[in-house]
């Protein structure tokens, strides 16, 4: 009997497979996936704000919508909190966060805004609580810090989606689109696997990829570059948007990818929105973000794919962040499931 | 030990490339004209005034191949990059280093160049020239002493440089190997090939028109990343033309650097005349400096 076949009769197929694998550069091994509880109705969602400042006035339609779903909301002191651009101080920040991760009656805790400033208060945080009654953290843009970090350290899944800032205040008024971006979070949240169908892109490498689904805002996972909240992409569907920033930007990024060795392994590579800042004039960068990504990724074989719906966008549909998921492109279109 | 390539000569011949950004010939002129006065040959690149249409002096190959022939040619004792922008990440990893880490020279330049003093030194122990670029030669700019500068240290003098002191100074005496150039940039080389290490060394930072937000964000990266805690010192350069967003941040450049680093013990100066305005003095990368921080002024000399 051979090693291989040693191990796999004493633990069996399944225990081999639930074995974390090994990070990058072995820093760290990965994490498996742990999935919060999936509300009920009458669970209560907390609403605080890590990053940027709002006011109590407009997180109003997301409350109202929460509520129409059968949740109880609890409200953040830093709701309606200003301090410049934050919603509070750091301390205010940390402290109405980690009150909403310790306290075992929320069972979700809904980032009210994006904006900045969740890396100030990342390291204040202590996840001890979390990590033994993981519950749903939902935002995007900068929430993608919190993210990466809890898939990174405790493999705690959490959902990417619009945050209360996106909510209308006229659902009658709102687009079709909107709407079912927002209704996607209820989906989410209520523990229905998550099952997107896209048009194809012309610019899409096909085939089929089944992996843990993770990333996020592009410059913010640049960012967490050699920091303990990076993520491992090894064997991952690896999903990137980005808003307001340069071509030049976006393919600097892209490069920091490639070069931290976060593209040469995935499953798959998920494009989202780039809202692209034009270049200054005489300035032109020359190359699409099509073009950018391509020639990051023509060495590789994994799936691509183009303008799927997540981003700084009114298409911007809940993803369920470490969670393991199927991808499969081909050329009449894009289908994501969870598994 | 860093290895520190040979200083020219009268008669040594700088080449001049542009591995990043387009520049026309014109704007190197008094660059060029200077050089020469300084008693230097002057090597013109394919890529310097080429006839590229867009953001780029030339593709990614065309840059390469001038930048590689600039660095293989033995008669070429130095290399000028005539100006930054965005490019050189895109060519760093096809660059071939052989010939180079046998018979160095001085790579000469800033802002995008960061990455190549970076990369050479982290792979190669070979000291590099941050220092102004061609077009800092023009409008009277080849008589200042930032340029002259430059002159100096290409001749192999050693500097001490001085400045002002800043109410945000923390006094005390470092010693080390300095690193650095522009935050952007060293934060995108962040756990690449190319990254720096930190750790008993002389840090330098500056940068050029970023948001508050994000200046904040990349020194919280740098900190996230380690490269913050064993410095020696840090010398915090120009952080110039700061755009702010609709909802201000609150706190200038310099505050926030002063927040990041107030838990830690080392030296600390604002407003070192290194920066993407015309106050740049020649840093010789690699290479070990003496940071003096007192209450009346500043001094860094090798």
């Amino acid at each position: 009997m051979n090693r291989k076949n040693f191990f796999t009769s004493i633990f069996g197929a399944g225990a081999l497979i639930a074995t974390p694998v090994f990070g990058m550069k072995g820093e760290k091994y990965d994490q498996p996936s742990l999935i919060p509880p999936y509300l009920k109705e009458g669970d209560t969602i907390g609403i605080t704000c890590p990053a940027g400042n709002i006011t109590l006035k407009e997180i109003q339609p997301a409350m109202e919508q929460l509520e129409s779903w059968g949740y109880k909301v609890r409200i953040g002191n830093t709701v309606g909190k200003k301090d410049f651009t934050f919603g509070g101080t750091d301390s205010e920040r940390d402290s109405d966060f980690q009150q909403m991760l310790d306290d075992p009656s929320i069972k979700a805790i809904l980032c009210a805004r994006g904006g900045y400033g969740s890396i100030r208060i990342l390291d204040e945080l202590d996840f001890n609580s979390f990590r033994k009654n993981p519950k749903w953290i939902i935002g995007f843009s900068d929430i993608t810090f919190i993210h990466c970090h809890v898939n990174r350290n405790f493999g705690i899944a959490s959902i990417h989606s619009k945050m209360c800032n996106s909510f209308p205040t006229d659902w009658s008024e709102a687009e079709p689109i909107q709407v079912e971006s927002i209704l996607s979070i209820k989906k989410a949240l209520s523990g229905e696997a998550m099952k997107y169908s896209v048009v194809a892109d012309v610019s899409n490498r096909s085939g089929t990829a089944t992996g843990i689904l993770v990333g996020g805002n592009l410059k913010t996972i640049e960012t967490l570059a050699g920091t303990k909240s990076d993520l491992l992409t090894p064997g991952k569907i690896l999903f990137v948007e980005d808003t307001g920033e340069y071509l030049y930007s976006i393919d600097r990024m892209f490069w920091n990818l490639k070069r931290t060795g976060k593209l040469d392994k995935l499953a798959a590579l998920v494009v989202g929105g780039f809202k692209i800042k034009p270049d200054d004039p005489g300035e032109e960068f020359g190359k699409t973000i099509e073009e950018i990504v391509w020639e990051k990724v023509k060495d590789y074989n994994y799936p691509v794919c183009f303008g799927f719906p997540v981003g700084h966008q009114k298409e911007n549909f809940a993803l369920k962040h470490g969670v393991p998921h199927r991808l499969e492109i081909n050329s009449t279109g894009v289908e994501l499931h969870e598994q | 030990m860093v290895k520190t390539p040979p200083f020219l000569q009268p008669g040594d011949i700088i080449g001049i490339v542009c591995p990043a950004g387009y520049m026309n010939i014109e704007k190197a002129q008094t660059c060029i004209d200077t050089l020469q006065q300084w008693g230097y040959g002057v090597r013109l690149g394919k890529t310097l005034g080429s006839d590229s249409q867009n953001y780029f002096s030339g593709t990614d190959e065309e840059r390469l191949a001038d930048f590689q022939q600039m660095l293989d040619d033995d008669e070429i004792k130095a290399i000028l990059c005539a100006r930054g922008g965005y490019g050189v990440g895109r060519i760093i990893d096809s660059i071939d280093f052989k010939k180079f880490k046998k018979n160095p020279k001085w790579i000469i330049g800033y802002s995008d160049i960061t990455i190549l003093h970076a990369h050479i030194f982290s792979n190669y122990d070979i000291a590099s020239l941050h220092s102004p670029m061609a077009s800092a030669f023009n409008d009277g700019g080849n008589e200042n002493e930032f340029i002259l500068s430059l002159k100096n240290a290409l001749e192999g003098q050693k500097i001490k440089y001085q400045c002002a002191p800043h109410e945000f100074n923390r006094r005390g005496e470092a010693i080390g190997e300095l690193v650095g150039g522009n935050l952007s940039l060293l934060t995108n080389l962040t756990s690449t090939s190319s990254d720096i290490k930190t750790k008993g060394k002389i840090l330098f930072v500056e940068d050029v028109g970023e948001y508050l937000y994000n200046i904040d964000r990349m020194f919280y990266h740098l900190k996230r990343a380690g490269k913050m805690h064993r410095l020696a010192g840090l010398i915090v350069g120009g952080f110039t033309d700061n755009k702010d967003t609709e909802r201000p941040f609150g706190e200038t450049a310099y505050e926030i650097i002063r927040d990041i680093v107030k838990e830690f013990k080392y030296p600390v100066c604002f407003g070192f005349p290194v920066s993407h305005e015309k106050e740049n003095y020649a840093l010789k990368v690699g290479v070990g400096y003496k940071l003096k921080v007192s209450k009346t002024k500043v001094t860094l000399e090798e």
